[in-house]
């Protein structure tokens, strides 16, 4: 039989609305969460929260709505689960630096976005999601520089992106379009 | 962006009146005048007859001065506004403290002296002119420039003009930071302003003469704030509670 060690956010989730009782204390898992690449984690989470609170449909970018039947491959981890059910993602990782893998590829960059974001409205389909009202980057150190957003331009088309910056515990979003003054007469 | 004209009749009016060709009749009427300008630290100083005074506030170029005189007046040029006429409009001379008329050259390095930024700040304000945009001074919004699609009694300005640079003249300090960000954005928004940043790339041929402004490069970008909280299509979905948001956030993110 198995032993199914659960995510580190599964463990936080716990703590969060249950207080269960399990092996990581909270101190530990807050000292895991922090260290390194995954630091980010609290800013990802209260962007998250606040544009989920307000009705938003949000979506981590790069990853897929629907994985119904599908095994996602992540490092030597393997995923497996349906968006549909309500059950945890459970993995079978051999020891918890699997895990700690898992959070480094959501570290926050000024070049990989962190969310697809959906207007709050019933049209909205995982099965078929269609582009996301705007693509989200996380910023933390200072504003994009104009080469870094000429190049997202190129990246993203026709899709707008937007950048957070979050700082206190508040969240800010900031628009950087490229545009062009028109000649008058 | 739509301008927001000022009461009935002044977007026709507008129309009625080009800016090209107010600052066209500007250039004319200061050529068939030779009207020499004097420096004076960081102004140029001209003295006009009503027909010119007409043009200069038509055009919104330069500040009346308030004098005794009654047949002239005397108008105060930024040093923008001053470089434009001699520099890219040739129609305007300046004189410097030795009675002598000074070149381009001569004049680019009196304004440099005074104004370190001033060859990536004139770029900004001849490329915005060119396109026959109204610029004035944006001190009081803190930013370099605010631009108008006409004079500023028919239409409010639409852009607050923050002046950036990049490559080897980067002597603008602006917008490093997301504090500054913040701050400038507020502002704009509070005075009904869009920001309008302008990014000047010197492509490393330096500052030595007027000359080099040709190679310059300028980029526009808008940063506006987004709030979530107006920008919902509308209030029918449902507001998702914090323990739907943590499972959710486990279960796929």
């Amino acid at each position: 039989m198995a032993t199914h060690i659960a995510p580190l956010r599964k463990l936080w989730a716990l703590h969060v609305l249950d207080g269960n009782d399990i092996h990581l204390s909270l101190k530990e898992l807050y000292e895991k969460l922090s260290n390194g690449k995954s630091g980010c984690y609290w800013e990802l989470f209260e962007v998250y929260k606040h544009l989920r609170s307000l009705g938003y449909v949000v979506g981590r970018h790069g990853i897929p709505w629907s994985v119904k039947g599908q095994h996602i491959k992540s490092g030597t981890c393997s995923l497996e689960g349906s968006q549909e059910s309500n059950e945890m993602l459970e993995m079978e990782p051999k020891d918890e630096n699997s895990v700690i893998e898992l959070f480094n590829n959501m570290q926050i960059t000024d070049v990989s976005p962190a969310f697809n974001v959906y207007l709050p409205n019933s049209k909205f389909r995982k099965s078929s999601p269609g582009d996301p009202s705007f693509v989200l980057y996380i910023s933390r150190c200072s504003p994009p520089s104009r080469v870094e957003i000429e190049a997202l331009e190129r990246k993203h088309g026709a899709i707008p992106f937007k950048f957070c910056h979050v700082e206190n515990g508040r969240v800010s979003f900031f628009s950087f379009a490229k545009t062009e003054l028109p000649v008058l007469s | 962006m739509k301008p927001r004209w000022k009461g009935k009749g002044s977007q026709a009016k507008a129309n009625a009146d080009p800016m090209s060709k107010i600052v066209s009749q500007l250039q004319s009427s200061l050529i068939q005048s030779e009207t020499r300008g004097l420096l004076s630290s960081c102004s140029v100083l001209v003295e006009v007859d009503a027909e010119l005074a007409d043009l200069l506030n038509r055009s919104c170029f330069g500040r009346p001065r308030i004098t005794a005189q009654e047949d002239k007046q005397w108008f105060q040029l930024d040093m923008e506004e001053a470089f434009y006429l001699c520099f890219s409009l040739k129609c305007l001379k300046v004189i410097g403290e030795n009675g002598y008329i000074k070149s381009n050259e001569e004049l680019w390095d009196y304004l440099k002296s005074k104004k370190p930024v001033f060859p990536v700040s004139y770029k900004v304000y001849s490329h915005l002119r060119h396109k026959n945009w109204v610029v004035r001074s944006g001190l009081q919004y803190g930013v370099d420039f605010v631009a108008y699609c006409h004079h500023p009694a028919l239409v409010h300005s639409e852009y607050a003009v923050l002046v950036l640079s990049e490559g080897d003249n980067d002597l603008n300090g602006r917008l490093r930071v997301w504090s500054d960000v913040h701050c400038t954005v507020r502002l704009c928004g509070s005075v009904a302003k869009t920001l309008l940043t302008v990014i000047v790339n010197s492509n490393n041929q330096g500052a030595n003469s007027p000359s080099c402004l040709e190679h310059y490069t300028v980029e526009e970008q808008t940063i506006t704030r987004w709030n979530p909280e107006r920008s919902r299509e509308d209030q029918t979905g449902p507001k998702n509670g914090t323990k739907k948001i943590v499972k959710d956030w486990c279960n796929h993110i």
